[in-house]
């Protein structure tokens, strides 16, 4: 049995973004890693491996540089490697996309599948439920963890007083919030034998899926405004006017 | 603000993917185990112990060295880990380059099949620890006329003498030590538990803190006839393990600098004086290039010198001279780094006093600067200037 876990590649949160041509621009980011969602569906798929077996496949649709978070998913376990090769990812609409990361998966034979459920960058929220939908496969979303429960799973996620545990059978898909452990660091052997494995690659050609027309566009890309400046305040004959601005425009006291 | 790694002709381009991905992997454990809890660790003056565990578990422990266990990384790569482990705290990496290459190393070389199955992959998994005794109270830069001495009884080895200033001592389940036997330099395996032997702690040290380091004693202490390493006499074995741990610090010294490089720049950007930022100040920007300066000097002499090492094409003296080099600059900014941050600069809020005060030690250990000095000298001149008869 396998399991898919769809990884997306997405600006560091930490690096610096630039707009230019009314797009980010790329080339000005300084470093590219796993969307924080998915290094949690990454971990659960490899805690069900290791409860229960199966093979973990990571997924990454993308340029050339999606290979790097390939080989860093196999450094912490992921047992094969799959990248749907596209150079123009921004330029999909999120139904082509599915469309390309839902054929990979039946290649892959996987009746699971995890992944975030929004990636850092796009923010869309729709791969989990768009790819469950093309699958023909259930789909839980805001996961928190998985585990393998007979021939079904239990699946944890937030609920109107607090959380439920949701029993479901394969195939399905599990979109996953803040998981309950961080993603495990890799070991040197992990990143050796990372090195060596073999990544699948594919072209929609290859995975025989009839992109078509993206049906958005995007318009523009643009920075959040600057926060206006702060104010400054000294001296005690200031203290009222503070207090006041707090209570009626910060409304924090 | 995260730490972003000074790389000014982005020198880990010339990595190999496998050297950055370990260089990730020890970043990220600096960042997330080692940062928030290293300030904590110095005032207790202990070495945390999951630190440790988690060297194991990441498997850097003797990362160049080949079989039993180890990684067999290159030493480039080696070198990566001491300055991303430096970058946390010296003494971090203190402990990483005495289990590598003061510990494991000279098992591993000079050992007998025997002991190296039998220690290294313990070691390598950091189940066990090991400390290193060569230097003796009256013996440091001239470890040649040592005293301490292990006789041969027949069926068992007797030690007699004391080691001092060995980081990992009280903590460590092995010891490698350097005795002379019939007048020969010879190293020895030594346990925690062997009859005779004590390793009391060093306390009251303003540097290293979150480092053990210990005296190691030996009373009429007896060992196995087969703890001696076979493969080694005189002082090429000691030396042997020094020039792997120097090249590691000559790595590590480039962490340390880029840590108060990168706590420099923030803080000179974000400290209004006279209504501007002081980075906004000729003197300030004066101090900051020097230190991109430097850093970037230390980092290509660090790479050269890694892929001199794995090409089996370096001699002792360039070791010596990135070795003190490199601790040479980083100390100088640090000391820098505590100027731009004012009397912030001696708080533990920043890293900058910690760094400075570590790497006082650091130029004393493996080799002091001095010294150093001197080996280069010998090999100018052809005339060795250590000694002469007064």
């Amino acid at each position: 049995m396998s399991i898919a876990v769809l990884l997306k590649q997405v600006p560091d949160t930490t690096a610096k973004i630039s707009i230019s041509g009314n797009r980010v621009d790329e080339n000005s980011v300084s470093k590219w890693s796993m969307s924080p969602y998915d290094e949690y569906a990454l971990e659960a798929a490899l805690k069900l491996k290791e409860s229960g077996g199966g093979n973990v496949v990571a997924i990454s649709a993308g340029p050339a540089r999606c290979e790097k978070l390939l080989r860093d998913a196999a450094a912490v376990g992921a047992d094969d490697l799959i990248h749907i090769m596209n150079d123009d990812i921004n330029n999909l609409d999120s139904r082509q996309l599915q469309k390309l990361l839902a054929a990979a998966i039946s290649k892959s034979n996987s009746s699971i599948v995890l992944c975030g459920k929004q990636a850092a960058d796009t923010n869309s929220g729709s791969t989990g439920p768009g790819v469950a939908e093309i699958l023909g496969a259930s789909c839980m979303t805001m996961v928190s963890e998985v585990i393998s429960d007979g021939d079904s799973y239990l699946a944890t996620r937030p609920s109107a007083s607090g959380h439920e545990k949701v029993s479901v059978s394969a195939p399905c898909v599990f979109a996953f919030d803040k998981g309950i452990t961080e993603m495990r660091r890799p070991n040197v052997r992990g990143i050796m034998m990372a090195k060596k494995k073999q990544i699948e690659v594919f072209s929609a050609t290859d995975l025989g899926v009839e992109l078509g027309a993206s049906n958005v566009t995007i318009n523009s890309h643009s920075p959040p405004p600057e926060k206006p400046p702060g104010q400054r305040f000294e001296g005690a004959d200031s203290v009222s006017t503070v207090v006041a601005k707090l209570r009626d425009e910060a409304n924090v006291i | 603000m995260p730490y972003e790694a000074l790389d000014f002709y982005d020198v880990d381009s010339l990595l190999t993917e496998e050297e950055r991905m370990v260089r990730d992997m020890v970043r990220d454990f600096v960042d997330k185990e080692v940062i928030p809890k290293i300030e904590h660790a110095c005032r207790d003056g202990v070495f945390p112990d999951e630190w440790r565990v988690a060297l194991g578990e990441m498997m850097v422990l003797g990362a160049p060295l080949k079989g039993y266990g180890c990684p067999g990384l290159s030493y480039t790569a080696y070198g990566v880990i001491c300055r991303e482990l430096e970058r946390g705290d010296s003494g971090l990496r203190s402990f990483a380059s005495v289990q590598g290459s003061l510990a494991m190393y000279p098992i591993w070389d000079f050992g007998s099949e025997e002991q190296k199955e039998y220690y290294l992959p313990k070691m390598a998994s950091g189940e066990w620890v090991g400390c290193f005794g060569l230097t003796e109270p009256d013996y440091g830069s001239n470890p040649g006329d040592m005293i301490t001495k292990a006789e041969d009884m027949g069926d068992h080895y007797l030690l007699n003498g004391a080691k001092m200033w060995i980081t990992n001592g009280t903590i460590a389940q092995v010891a490698i030590v350097w005795a002379k036997l019939d007048g020969v330099i010879r190293g020895f395996i030594v346990e925690k538990d062997d009859p005779g032997f004590s390793a009391p702690e060093m306390k009251g040290k303003h540097s290293l803190k979150a480092s053990v380091t210990s005296e190691l004693v030996f009373q009429d202490c007896k060992i196995p006839k087969n703890r001696i390493l076979p493969g080694v006499k005189g002082l090429r074995g000691p030396f042997s393990c020094l020039n792997n741990a120097r090249f590691g610090i000559s790595w590590g010294a480039v962490g340390a600098a880029q840590a108060c490089f990168d706590s420099s720049k923030d803080y000179a950007l974000s400290r209004i004086q006279f209504t501007h930022p002081i980075a906004s100040y000729q003197l300030v920007q004066n101090k900051l290039s020097w230190m991109l300066r430097e850093i970037t000097k230390a980092q290509l002499l660090a790479y050269h010198l890694g892929q001199k090492k794995d090409a089996g094409t370096w001699i002792p003296e360039h070791i010596s001279l990135a070795k003190m080099n490199n601790v040479d600059i980083a100390l100088e900014i640090a000391r820098v780094a505590r100027d731009i941050h004012g009397a912030n600069g001696i708080l533990d809020e920043y890293c900058i006093m910690r760094h400075m005060a570590n790497l006082e030690s650091v130029k004393t250990y493996e080799g002091t600067h001095d010294i150093h000095n001197l080996i280069l000298g010998r090999h100018i001149t052809g005339i060795q200037a250590f000694t002469r008869d007064l």
